[in-house]
């Protein structure tokens, strides 16, 4: 970990960071067109989707003479139990993916960011404080957060995203704490220090910003585990109430009828999967452009 | 020995002391809900005599106190082992728990016994191939087996089977486990079907055991694969690899007694945290296979808004995160003879 530096300062310098990764990787150029096929389907679903109405969830009139029908011309991923298009329940689904992944990660983000930088800035009692706050949600799972979020608050997207922020905030607080500390003693930290530049100042554009480049690079692949979480937990029913379209919810809705009907829950986990695994090699193949170690590509010599 | 008691020691009071901080999270997360704690411990009860049943509740459950003296009250039972009484069960949460911990290690167990062998095969097959397409092919085969929901694997593998004619449901089949008089001791049914040399039980239980194990084991298989192929890739280019190859020393002793070794520290540090937090997934899957276990309470504990079961639940799930990465730190300076604890 400590191998990867700082290889970038800007928006200009993660552009050119993706371009070389472009040129060489062919897993990035994979990774780059799956999470880029998910977000058009997430920004146009609504419009692709052949059923809109069955999509958002909305049980159709002939529901009796449409449900559980296998994969056909007429309904490419099959019908639910219920009679609902599941192509157009997946493909309405990716807009609430993204929303909720986007949402825990960049506020967790922001969050573990601060604190991280704080406690290697501030030293002492905060640093004391904030470590130990962190340390109590590491040890908790968003999965019984969600427990306890839907028995204080019942269903919905807030008890998924809240549950999901604090599990995974602490995990950039950490790495960012890592790298922050490393920072702290360079020279141009003190040397602004000196010159009498205010703490908060030093904070935000000498330490953050040279601590955002490799804690960004991780948040990209996280947005994949995320997603899985996320799922699990809707899956689970702790998450959005049982009709929203949301892959892990329709995934639930083919769960009982999982060796009459397959199809229902085969779809969206593809869906989640791929997603996922988009995110995955996207930020796999970043970090390997920015670690020099493991840049080295040649092969055994014995 | 690497170890000493200064620093277990510590650990245990640092342990503690987070354990004091996700013990008061959960009870004020969960008593402070919108919803009244006490009327549902009442049973949401209506009519003339509503007001003073919820009144008593409070009264039991303690809720008529201060916040402050309500948490203390509730830190003295989480260190005397007493968490409540369950609505659900009717039992003593802490022998609920204990229960059903012991058949969700039991499936944790099984799938890291399968995922990190053949993870840390697969990632030293792919270092040895560094560069080629056998390593591009495995390392994305790792990426997908991370990134396939455990969920979702599990009813796959679940629809597979039945479709073949075997029924992967449960622990262990009820007719046969009464057929045979096969009794649970330890709540771990293999280790207590083959202490019992209940041949039939144990080869149910592990059919049934193997399906579920196989969904929770994606994961640290990928974990594993990912993380020894770089390990490994890394240690093949040290100079004491060199000298020992210039040596005429074996090609297979090389890598496995030279490379995977240096290896093995951080695969164990990685495969400890990935462990403490592969028991959600093994929960999510259990709740698939229809097995009993920690799964199971999460849904009991909604059903029947069993709080002290939820907040047992978040204790005893953070005790295990805690408890494992201790473990991992300690198997970590074992193998490390550059750590020191």
């Amino acid at each position: 970990m400590s191998a990867i530096r700082a290889r970038f300062n800007s928006a200009a310098g993660f552009l050119d960071l993706a371009k070389r990764a472009w040129k060489k990787s062919a897993r990035f150029r994979a990774g780059t067109l799956l999470v880029g096929i998910m977000v058009s389907i997430a920004v146009l679903g609504p419009h692709l989707a052949p059923y809109p109405l069955d999509g958002w969830g909305v049980v159709p009139r002939n529901a009796a003479e449409r449900a559980g029908k296998p994969p056909c011309p007429e309904f490419p991923f099959g019908t639910d139990s219920l009679g609902r298009d599941v192509l157009s329940r997946v493909l309405v689904g990716a807009r609430l993916a993204l929303v909720q992944i986007a949402l825990v990660v960049s506020v967790s983000l922001a969050l573990g960011l601060l604190v991280g930088a704080c406690a290697a800035y501030y030293k002492g009692p905060v640093e004391a404080l904030l470590n130990y706050v962190s340390e109590i949600f590491l040890a908790l799972p968003a999965m019984v957060i969600a427990l306890a979020l839907r028995l204080a608050l019942g269903q919905g997207l807030h008890v998924v995203v809240v549950s999901l922020i604090l599990s995974w905030w602490p995990w950039y607080a950490r790495s960012s704490y890592v790298y922050a500390r490393a920072v702290v003693e360079m020279e141009y930290v003190l040397l602004a220090r000196l010159a009498g530049v205010p703490g908060r100042t030093v904070l935000f554009r000498h330490v953050l910003a040279n601590v955002l480049p490799p804690v960004l690079v991780q948040a990209i692949t996280d947005l994949g585990s995320v997603l899985l979480e996320a799922s699990a937990i809707n899956f689970l029913g702790l998450g959005l109430p049982p009709d929203a379209p949301d892959w892990g919810i329709i995934v639930q809705n083919g769960f009982r009828y999982i060796v009459s009907m397959p199809w229902i829950s085969m779809f969206p986990g593809v869906f989640i999967l791929a997603t996922a695994l988009g995110f995955s090699l996207v930020g796999d193949s970043l970090r390997e452009e920015m670690d020099p170690k493991m840049r080295r590509r040649w092969k055994l010599w014995f | 020995m690497p170890l000493s008691l200064n620093y277990l020691l510590k650990r245990l009071l640092w342990s503690a002391a987070v354990l004091v901080g996700v013990a008061v999270f959960s009870y004020v997360v969960i008593i402070l809900s919108p919803g009244d704690p006490a009327a549902k411990w009442a049973g949401n009860p209506r009519g003339p005599g509503a007001a003073k049943a919820v009144e008593e509740a409070r009264k039991e459950l303690g809720l008529d106190l201060p916040l402050h003296l309500q948490v203390l009250n509730f830190l003295r039972m989480v260190f005397t082992g007493n968490l409540g009484y369950s609505i659900a069960y009717r039992q003593p949460v802490f022998a609920v728990l204990a229960r059903n911990l012991a058949a969700t290690l039991e499936l944790l167990f099984a799938a890291y016994l399968i995922g990190v062998p053949l993870g840390s095969l697969l990632g030293v097959a792919a270092s040895l191939r560094r560069g080629g397409s056998v390593d591009g092919f495995l390392q994305t085969l790792g990426l997908a087996l991370a990134s396939t929901p455990s969920f979702w694997l599990g009813m796959a593998v679940f629809s597979a089977l039945f479709s073949a004619g075997f029924s992967a449901y449960g622990r262990v089949s009820t007719g046969l486990a009464l057929a045979t008089g096969f009794q649970a001791i330890t709540g771990f049914y293999l280790l207590d079907s083959l202490l019992q040399l209940n041949i039939p039980v144990f080869v149910d239980a592990l059919a049934r055991l193997l399906p579920p194990a196989l969904a929770v084991a994606a994961y640290p298989t990928g974990l594993c694969l990912r993380l020894s192929r770089a390990l490994v890739a890394d240690a093949l280019l040290e100079e004491y690899v060199r000298a020992a190859v210039a040596w005429g020393v074996k090609r297979r002793v090389v890598v496995w007694k030279y490379a995977f070794r240096a290896a093995l520290p951080g695969l164990v540090q990685v495969a400890g945290t990935a462990f403490a937090y592969s028991l959600i997934d093994a929960m999510v899957v259990e709740y698939v296979f229809g097995r009993e276990g920690l799964g199971r309470l999460l849904f009991d504990a909604i059903a029947f808004s069993d709080f002290k079961l939820a907040i047992g639940l978040l204790v005893l799930v953070a005790a295990f995160y805690l408890a494992v990465n201790t473990l991992a730190d300690v198997a970590q300076a074992l193998v490390d003879p550059r750590v020191k604890l």
